[in-house]
């Protein structure tokens, strides 16, 4: 575990905001200017091993300690799981359609059709191409049925008109298809969202 | 009595050397080797980057760079882009549009990326900054078409709209007509992430009829194909060109008026756009072809043969941005075409489906590495890869600077031999040593961790995702990578030790990204109790990180260096932990 006590820390004196040090006369600087340093304060470089260019022979720069030092054992078998499914949680890679967040990681603005309430539209599938970019067919496929049909939604101006229309196409009775069905669309996330909930 | 140095030069020749030290790795070494000379360097610094907007604050930059005409800033951290960083996280430009309105009447340009920009900065922009030129907003939100109509309607000397991956609220399309009609100064237009349907093509016609000095336009998806012909004829001397939509009906003298047009555009380099694509109207565009250097085809769902048509036609093509509908054989052809290729990205078209809906495997990037001399910046989405491939796109292409690779299933096994990807990777780093940018991907341990500590010395950006087994994978990382500036990790078995080992480290570094990992609450006080000079945020949904056990793993951590010391703009989710007692709500 953590031993907050061990091992402290200095500040590095006198150097200015990017290590420089501020206090330099510029004569003195000629003996110590060094090309070792690609230099500007995204120098990498680990700090310590590096010489900055204004360590002059009389300041010694503090060099930073470690806040724990590294054992260079195997980490302790009580420390992580070795049994990584734990970290990686088998609970995160669920099947039921929900995927990780943010993976694969493409990105995520051609997707964030879901706030604008206005382009929902957009978010219907369509793999008809060759048609004119408002083309409206969609393909719809049922839960338990192996065959998608396709249906254009410019012929439909409601929800119940187009589930009526489903229903028929799928053979779903009446009462049956009130109850126990949910629409849903698949939006550009590949999350499948219930379609009643945004306007037509 | 002052030594006479040889080299004590007046201020006036100093600048005047200084003025052809453009690039800002170059600027910071010239101000860090004297007072002297940081003096000069600040007074004639004309462009300034700051990599992460809360590093510095926008006073100190303004006190430091009296008279810069350029800013560029960058908020959130890169796995923003995948949603990681939850809305509200910070980024906002406003703070420096305020303080630079009243400081810099004279700002030319701005270009942000990853940043929160509302309308009333860019109203203030149009007020502020009498002679601005460009505005550059890369992956930005916040801001909606009114900012733009303010933009267009006052910045007379505009050379330069680009909103690549912007989130816009599209409120009306007649922003574009707030352009007055004596304006004519635009050289570069990217509109493409638009999503209004009612872009006022006429005003967009007047627009580029006017601007003769026009270079660059992208179009929104919006614009129909059979406006672009319309839009090209102002347009001939436009050396890039975004479509919108490449669909319609197939109209014989529609498509002979495309191609017409597209043959009397001789300066054309590079094309993009290509939204929903109809392959009969694609060889509109061969006229231009033999030209063309940088091709985007990210969005165009069109399959493989009419991809390999296409790419045949473009034997001096550098950039290739593609859907995996080009598929291995596509890449083959690809690879003997276009030998001057420098940049390869491709995307998948389906990345959410559980199974490959194409043939697209590692071989496709094997053949490309092995006939593509010039081949230096891959980003690549596959289904499945091997050691082996990976050893041989090594050898093959020692002169990669940039190798993104994202095997799409997490874990997955070199598909051969069923081990980790370790050595394959490590053949990467071995081989490519100029490498500055790496994505790992696939089934991966410590060990090739170990690999990237020895041999990557050269590595700036490294994104890591479900890999390693302890903490001596990210040890590896930070004790061996001299160069690194940016780390980003997700989903991996990280915990305190390696980072409490290497805080030194993680000052020389730009920033930290680490979620879903194992570090502990007590470990983020600790670091951000010790080390002053680096902002350590702890974001956390579930609420604060002191109702939780101390040696509870943190949600998501974002450590960065900071002169600047914790930001104030923080969500509910957010918490700084600083020197007093570590949680500041």
């Amino acid at each position: 575990m953590l031993d907050l006590n061990s091992y402290g820390y200095e500040l590095r004196e006198g150097l200015g905001p990017f290590g420089i040090n501020v206090n330099t006369n510029c004569d003195s600087c000629s003996s110590s200017c060094s090309s070792s340093s690609s230099g500007g304060a995204d120098d990498g470089g680990g700090g310590t091993k590096k010489r900055r260019l204004l360590d002059e022979e009389n300041q010694i720069v503090p060099k930073t300690l470690p806040l724990l030092f590294w054992t260079n054992q195997r980490p302790n078998d009580e420390d992580e799981p070795k049994d990584v499914d734990d970290h990686s949680s088998s609970a995160i890679f669920k099947n039921d359609g929900e995927g990780l967040v943010g993976w694969p990681p493409v990105k995520a603005w051609r997707k964030k059709v879901r706030r604008r309430v206005a382009n929902v539209r957009a978010a219907v599938e369509n793999s008809c191409g060759g048609r004119a970019s408002s083309s409206t067919y969609v393909k719809v496929k049922m839960e338990g049925n192996a065959i998608a049909r396709k249906i254009d939604i410019s012929l439909h101006h409601s929800f119940e008109s187009l589930t009526t229309t489903l229903m028929r196409m799928f053979d779903i009775s009446d009462e049956n298809g009130q109850k126990s069905f949910k629409l849903t669309y698949l939006d550009r996330e590949g999350d499948w969202l219930l379609a009643e909930d945004v306007p037509w | 009595m002052h030594k006479k140095m040889a080299f004590s030069f007046p201020d006036e020749v100093l600048e005047h050397v200084f003025s052809f030290i453009q690039s800002d790795k170059d600027r910071n070494g010239v101000s860090m080797v004297c007072k002297s000379w940081y003096e000069i360097e600040r007074w004639c610094r004309r462009k300034v980057f700051v990599g992460n907007c809360y590093a510095v604050s926008p006073r100190m930059v303004i006190r430091r760079f009296p008279e810069f005409r350029s800013i560029e800033l960058k908020g959130k951290p890169h796995f923003a882009d995948f949603n990681l960083v939850p809305d509200g996280w910070g980024g906002y430009v406003s703070p420096w549009i305020e303080e630079m309105a009243g400081a810099y009447p004279w700002l030319e340009e701005i270009r942000l990326k990853r940043m929160v920009v509302t309308d009333e900065s860019l109203e203030l922009i149009a007020k502020s900054f009498k002679n601005f030129k460009v505005l550059v907003l890369s992956s930005c939100e916040g801001f909606s078409t009114d900012g733009l109509a303010a933009i267009a309607a006052s910045c007379k000397n505009l050379k330069e709209l680009d909103l690549r991956d912007c989130e816009v609220d599209d409120l009306s399309a007649h922003w574009l007509s707030h352009f007055p009609e004596t304006y004519t100064s635009l050289v570069s237009l990217n509109i493409s992430c638009l999503g209004s349907d009612e872009v006022s093509f006429s005003a967009l016609e007047r627009l580029v009829g006017r601007c003769t000095n026009l270079k660059t336009l992208r179009l929104n998806r919006a614009v129909p194909l059979d406006k672009i012909a319309n839009i090209l004829r102002h347009a001939p001397q436009l050396v890039e060109f975004g479509t919108g939509t490449y669909t319609a009906d197939v109209r014989p003298d529609v498509y002979s008026d495309l191609a017409g047009v597209f043959s009397s555009c001789k300066e054309l380099k590079s094309l993009s756009g290509f939204w929903d694509v109809v392959p009969d109207y694609l060889p509109a565009i061969y006229p231009v072809c033999s030209k063309l250097t940088s091709l985007n085809l990210s969005y165009a769902t069109i399959q493989s043969p009419d991809l390999i048509k296409l790419v045949s036609h473009c034997p001096n093509l550098q950039r290739l941005l593609v859907l995996d509908y080009i598929e291995d054989s596509g890449l083959e052809v690809l690879a003997s075409s276009c030998k001057d290729l420098q940049e390869l990205r491709v995307f998948p078209s389906d990345p959410f489906g559980a199974e490959p809906n194409v043939s697209l495997t590692e071989q496709g990037l094997v053949a490309v590495s092995l006939g593509c001399p010039k081949l230096q910046s891959v980003l690549y989405f596959c289904r499945r890869m091997s050691n082996e491939a990976l050893v041989t796109i090594a050898r093959n292409r020692p002169n990669f600077t940039r190798f993104r690779l994202c095997i799409i299933e997490p874990k997955t096994a070199d598909y051969l031999t069923l081990e980790p990807l370790d050595v394959g990777f490590g053949a990467i780093v071995q081989y490519c040593k100029d490498l500055k940018r790496l994505s790992l991907s696939g089934l991966l341990t410590d060990r090739v961790f170990e690999y990237i500590g020895t041999y990557a010395k050269k590595l700036e950006m490294l994104s890591v995702a479900f890999a390693g087994d302890s903490d001596l994978g990210l040890h590896h990382v930070l004790s061996g990578c001299e160069s690194l500036r940016k780390l980003e990790i997700r989903d991996c078995p990280f915990g305190d030790k390696a980072l409490l080992a290497n805080a030194a480290k993680l000052e020389t570094m730009r920033s930290l990204w680490m979620s879903s990992c194992a570090v502990s609450f007590a470990a983020c006080k600790l670091l951000g109790q010790k080390m002053p000079r680096l902002n350590v945020e702890v974001i956390d949904e579930r609420g604060p990180p002191d109702s939780r056990p101390e040696n509870c793993p943190v949600d998501k951590l974002y450590i960065y260096r900071s002169i600047a010391g914790p930001r104030f703009d923080m969500p509910p989710f957010v918490w700084t932990m600083d020197e007093d007692s570590g949680l500041r709500l």
